[in-house]
């Protein structure tokens, strides 16, 4: 049940010290940089991977399976799928405004605001919460992918039921 | 362009070389991440660190986390040699394409930073975003501003074909959760 991933993972002291210490520092600077896209070099696109890879480093360091189960499912659909559906909304929403699609001068108009935040909306609700999401998504599915769904299953045939999303917890 | 950037095309270079060469894939990859690495310091020498940044957390670090994944999950070959045996014929067709491209593009291409360049034909259009981007959106990083607002409908279809991209992934390894 469990041993499918033991042959990868081996416990390391200095990797998870490293990693303990370091994971703070990349979040912070991936958050930083989505946040401050506006106005520094980087964005959405760069702070959101950045905040991807400290999930993955904290996979390569305390094991891919604990960090699967810390990982909720719907923690992870909620991201991609949120990330598609703000982007889109905000758009949709400077129709409703009165302007065309993503044309944040409505927010000027309507709001007294600045543009500026509807831009910053779609870096940082839009854009990095996809590309965070779907890096570890894209991860968890690798590390998941190439080992049989069951230990004594063939690889790609579904078996007896749908792989839902308790039996793959208990099996990979 | 300063003996630092130089030293950094002859590394890049070098790079990928050995990653063409090395027989032993895991020193491939960890070759291909210094790559990754080099040509995310070349692009900010370049002064585009935008660029850079996405090189190397994409390039050098998710693609070689990926890799690394991917072999750890496949069988890996033990190396009784170094390097891949290299292929005489193909060495002279490509060193021979090598060489040809050198010699007719290499001297067409304009030097970085010159004015004479075709984009600076009509600089309204370039000096428009430099000058205006403030005052249109603003934000103080006109590639930021040109990413979200003026071609804010281009990185939606982008947004998705990522989202895309991750939900095929899942279809693929026949998986039907995120995580």
């Amino acid at each position: 049940m469990s041993d499918s991933y033991d042959d990868t993972y081996t416990e390391s002291q200095v990797i998870m010290t490293a990693v303990k210490i370091i994971a703070p520092f990349t979040l912070t600077y991936g958050l930083f940089m989505t946040f401050h896209g506006g106005d520094a070099p980087g964005g959405g696109f760069q702070g959101g991977t950045i905040v991807g890879v400290t999930v993955l480093m904290i996979a390569f360091a305390f094991g891919i399976e604990p960090t699967r189960r810390w990982l909720r499912n719907s923690l992870l659909v909620g991201l991609v799928t949120g990330g598609v559906v703000i982007f889109g909304v905000i758009g949709l929403a400077m129709i409703v405004l009165g302007g065309d699609f993503l044309e944040f001068y409505q927010l000027k108009e309507v709001f007294h605001i600045k543009p500026k935040w509807g831009l910053e909306a779609v870096e940082i609700g839009g854009i990095a919460l996809i590309v965070s999401g779907v890096i570890i998504t894209l991860f968890f599915a690798m590390a998941a992918g190439f080992t049989p769904e069951r230990p004594s299953g063939t690889g790609g045939h579904s078996g007896r039921q749908r792989p839902t999303d308790r039996e793959v917890d208990d099996d990979d | 362009m300063n003996l630092f950037a130089l030293t950094l095309v002859v590394f890049i270079l070098a790079t990928a070389v050995a990653t063409a060469l090395f027989r032993d894939i895991l020193s491939v990859i960890v070759v291909f991440g210094a790559y990754s690495l080099g040509m995310a310091i070349l692009y900010t020498f370049l002064l585009a660190p935008d660029v850079a940044m996405t090189e190397a957390a994409i390039g050098a670090g998710v693609t070689t986390l990926l890799l690394l994944l991917t072999i750890a999950r496949t069988a890996r070959p033990s190396a009784d040699q170094l390097s891949e045996r290299i292929h005489m014929p193909a060495v002279v067709v490509v060193g021979a394409f090598v060489v040809l491209l050198c010699t007719t593009v290499l001297p067409e291409m304009y030097a970085v930073g010159i004015t004479e360049t075709p984009v600076w034909q009509h600089p309204e259009v370039t000096q428009h975003y430099i000058q205006q981007t403030y005052n249109d959106t603003g934000v103080e990083n006109a590639v930021t501003a040109v990413l979200a607002a003026y071609r804010g409908f281009d990185t939606f279809g982008e947004a998705v074909v990522v989202f895309a991209a991750g939900i095929s992934t899942l279809l693929v390894l026949k998986r039907e959760v995120f995580a």
